[in-house]
């Protein structure tokens, strides 16, 4: 694709949320450039297939569908589309640098749509590492674009709805799940399903699943939690402990799923030190937005999961809800245009978000999850830094989590903290009896995503290598 | 908070090293910071002890500080990853082959024990380097610290010795009278002192303004790149004869790329931004002296402040016309001398002959 350098709109990632503000900025006349690191639009929830499995078979997902339907509006608006594009840095004005397999690419925008998502908590336990572990969301990738299971004989663990979508997929696609071990209880499930009814369409699609899972007589362990997992000759052994009655049970399975919810990704608002806010119901950080999810820095607006979790529907909203607010500060539309669009996405929004919140309650961590870690146990996974460095950094005086990073190393590798930041923030909050919030977040760094020296080097003579100024003698 | 003899403002490297030195005289000693110890330049900064980069006339302190980094169980703490390397500053060009032997000879005479060496030397030291190189100037005199550890490290350290830490204290105002010193924050918190020492960093010309001395301190934003843990990638610090270039990879394989190319930022706000084109010019460098770094992955880049005086010498010693009143700052390659230049500090405070002229403030002041 031939770029353009500059663009009237940029929107970072191309899920339900990007794509509806994308296609709601070039209705309007505005060019609009779409980034994405996947191949497809779709993002997470309705990530398409690789290339190779273009050809539709029986089993064409929903999701799927709803895919093609993405590429073929983005198509028919004209709407630049840079796939397989990481986006490394974002600076305010705001240029967008980026690298793919073939070299790094800048783009200048005065409007900057970020629609990144969420990413999975997993919370450590002893043994997590171990190969034949994954995350829920990995698996369900596996599930829907490559309608693949990750193993014949699978264990799912944590809590959320993920944990009920994914068994849901695994048996509709012919895979043995050996058990279910769920950190709610199922008076829980009881209540949040009364939320349901506040968005139908969910609500029908909950109770199809649950009843294929009782059909299939899946065993479900409520209010318990995974104690331990090692290697075994072909496969894993799992002791799965209740949190009642301290009660173990031990089972050989091949694969362990586990994830315990879902939490926004930040990265880009922290970069550009956007103030954020803790919200459990939104999944823990979150940046500071109005309600058409503009931010406090001129052209930039935050939307779909990333601006807190409430699901694919209402993403789509929030994502059209934010190109109106767009277009009203660009006057490209008035005031009454602007509220009438706008009147009804924000009731039919409100409406989602007490769903919503009865689901969040269901991602809720358990104390006994992050009591159970023991010492020995790796949280950053990066760098090897247990639950004890984090304790003793505390215990030396650390006080907050930059300073807890400092300190001990932890996310400071490739993932820069996104899959151990909420532990650690966790067993640092448990240590100093305070608040996960009181312990602040991870300032925002580049590269947002590991960046290979190679591609952003390019081929170049010594002699034209930026020249800076020698440093005195 | 009440008899204190001496208030350190500032508990990053310089301060805090005053801080301990002074504490383990047996003085009533606390650090003030705006933030936390060391959570400035003092522990972002890259960590290189290394000749081939310090100023010239700056090498005998430098010396002495390297000797105190190789010591730090027996006066600071076992906590902080310290490493002796050999350094290796090299010479891509003839132009630049010129400016090692120049700059090397000089560094030589203030007493660096640095020596030209061939190519083919060089590559028997470090076999990762490009075979592209003139020459190289060799040091035995080189090493790292994992610079992160610093805070961990000094807080430990200050505790021990009893000295009081008081962070999230940013100074607004500082009152003299009757041989006391009165230091307020911005939230009206006091602490009262004999004696203080200003060793604020880039934040020393706000400081002091509030004693009413007006000098130009600049504030130079540096990028610093580190990669993802890597097998053997060198085996030595290398830097570059122009001094734009410092590269090591720590024990847990991470690399880290510095040299002192500017990003954006400032202390008014704190905002700071990387600049991508300065970021690749630096990557460019180290990968051209290491060719295999290419094939890793930047993980992280980061900011952090570097304060300088007008002729980029320190400032240490006596401030004038106030009683009871030091300064401890902007020392060139401040993370290698700065334990030492404390050291000098709490001697020259503690009424010690120690010769601190090179380093007076006056000489700044019209």
């Amino acid at each position: 694709m031939n770029f353009k350098k500059e663009y009237d709109v940029i929107v970072i990632g191309a899920g339900p949320s990007g794509v509806k503000s994308a296609l709601t900025c070039s209705k309007k006349g505005l060019k609009v450039l779409i980034i994405d690191s996947n191949g497809n639009s779709g993002g997470q929830i309705y990530r398409a297939p690789p290339k190779s499995y273009i050809k539709k078979s029986e089993k064409t997902l929903e999701e799927n569908l709803i895919q093609l339907k993405f590429s073929e509006n983005l198509k028919k608006n004209n709407i630049d589309t840079a796939y397989n594009h990481t986006v490394w840095q974002v600076s305010p004005g705001f240029k967008i640098d980026a690298f793919n397999e073939n070299g790094t690419i800048q783009w200048n925008t005065k409007n900057l749509i970020v629609a990144t998502g969420t990413y999975e908590k997993i919370i450590p336990f002893d043994g997590w590492t171990t190969p034949g572990v994954i995350g829920l969301a990995a698996c369900t990738i596996l599930l829907k674009a490559h309608q693949t299971i990750p193993g014949n004989k699978i264990v799912l663990a944590g809590n959320g709805p993920l944990l009920i979508s994914v068994a849901y997929y695994i048996l509709k696609f012919g895979g043995k799940v050996d058990a279910i071990v769920d950190t709610s209880s199922k008076f829980e499930w009881i209540k949040s399903m009364i939320s349901l009814i506040f968005n139908p369409k969910n609500f029908i699609q909950g109770i199809s699943w649950i009843l294929k899972i009782i059909l299939s007589r899946v065993p479900i362990y409520s209010n318990s939690l995974i104690n331990k997992v090692s290697k075994k000759e072909n496969g894993i052994s799992i002791e799965i402990q209740n949190i009642k009655n301290k009660q173990i049970k031990k089972l050989t399975t091949e694969v362990l799923a586990v994830g315990h919810g879902l939490t926004p990704s930040t990265d880009i608002s922290r970069l550009l030190k956007i103030n954020h806010s803790y919200d459990d119901l939104k999944g823990g950080w979150i940046p500071k937005l109005d309600q058409y999810f503009r931010s406090s820095m001129k052209g930039l607006y935050i939307v779909g999961d990333g601006a807190g979790i409430s699901g694919a529907i209402p993403a789509e909203d929030k994502g059209e809800l934010a190109a109106y607010a767009l277009l009203k500060d660009q006057n490209i539309i008035n005031e009454k245009e602007f509220t009438n669009k706008t009147s009804r996405i924000i009731k039919r929004l409100n409406r989602y978000e007490i769903f919503a919140k009865g689901i969040a309650k269901l991602n809720f961590t358990p104390k006994d999850l992050i009591n159970n870690i023991s010492e020995n146990t790796i949280l950053c996974r990066c760098e090897d830094i247990t639950k004890r460095d984090i304790i003793n950094a505390v215990n030396n005086g650390a006080k907050n989590l930059n300073q807890i990073k400092s300190w001990t190393r932890f996310g400071m590798g490739p993932c820069q903290g996104r899959t151990c930041q909420y532990s650690v923030a966790k067993v640092a909050s448990e240590e100093l009896k305070c608040n996960v919030k009181d312990l602040g977040y991870l300032t925002g760094r580049t590269p947002l995503r590991p960046f290979p020296l190679d591609k952003a080097i390019g081929d170049f003579e010594y002699d034209e290598i930026t020249k800076v100024e020698a440093a005195p003698l | 908070m009440n008899n204190i003899d001496i208030a350190v403002i500032g508990g990053g490297i310089n301060g805090s090293s005053t801080a301990l030195h002074l504490a383990k005289s047996g003085l009533k000693v606390c650090v003030i910071d705006k933030d936390s110890i060391c959570r400035g330049a003092s522990g972002v900064n890259a960590g290189t002890l290394t000749m081939h980069m310090t100023r010239a006339k700056l090498i005998p302190f430098a010396k002495k500080g390297w000797e105190l980094w190789m010591n730090t169980e027996k006066w600071l703490s076992n906590n902080i990853d310290v490493k002796k390397k050999n350094g290796l500053c090299l010479a891509f060009t003839e132009e630049e082959e010129k400016l090692l032997n120049e700059r090397s000879q000089i560094r030589k005479e203030y007493g660096a024990d640095i020596n030209i060496i061939s190519k083919t030397e060089a590559l028997k030291i470090d076999p990762n380097i490009n075979n592209k190189i003139k020459c190289a100037a060799f040091c035995e005199m080189d090493g790292y610290v994992s610079a992160n550890q610093t805070g961990d490290a000094y807080t430990k350290a200050l505790k021990e010795n009893n000295v009081e830490i008081v962070e999230n204290f940013e100074v607004s105002k500082i009152n003299n009278s009757n041989n006391n010193y009165e230091i307020i924050d911005v939230h009206g918190k006091k602490i009262n002192a004999n004696k203080i020492v200003l060793a604020a960093g880039v934040y020393l010309e706000k400081i002091l303004k509030l004693v009413d001395i007006n000098i130009k301190i600049k504030c130079f934003p540096q990028q610093l790149i580190v990669t993802e843990r890597m097998p053997e990638l060198l085996r030595t610090v290398i830097t570059v004869a122009h001094g734009k270039l410092s590269l090591k990879q720590f024990e847990n394989g991470t690399v880290l790329i510095g040299g002192g190319w500017p990003g954006k930022g400032n202390i008014e706000n704190g905002y700071n931004e990387t600049i991508p084109e300065n970021l690749i010019g630096n990557m460019r460098l180290a990968c051209h002296a290491i060719p295999n770094l290419k094939n890793s992955r930047v993980s992280r880049v980061w900011l952090g402040l570097e304060a300088e005086t007008d002729d980029a010498m320190p400032i240490i010693g006596e401030l004038p016309n106030l009683k009871n009143a030091f300064i401890i700052g902007s020392i060139h390659s401040g993370y290698t001398s700065g334990p030492y230049m404390g050291k000098l500090l709490s001697e020259k405070i503690l009424g010690n002959d120690v010769d601190l002229s090179l380093f007076d403030i006056k000489r700044l002041m019209n």
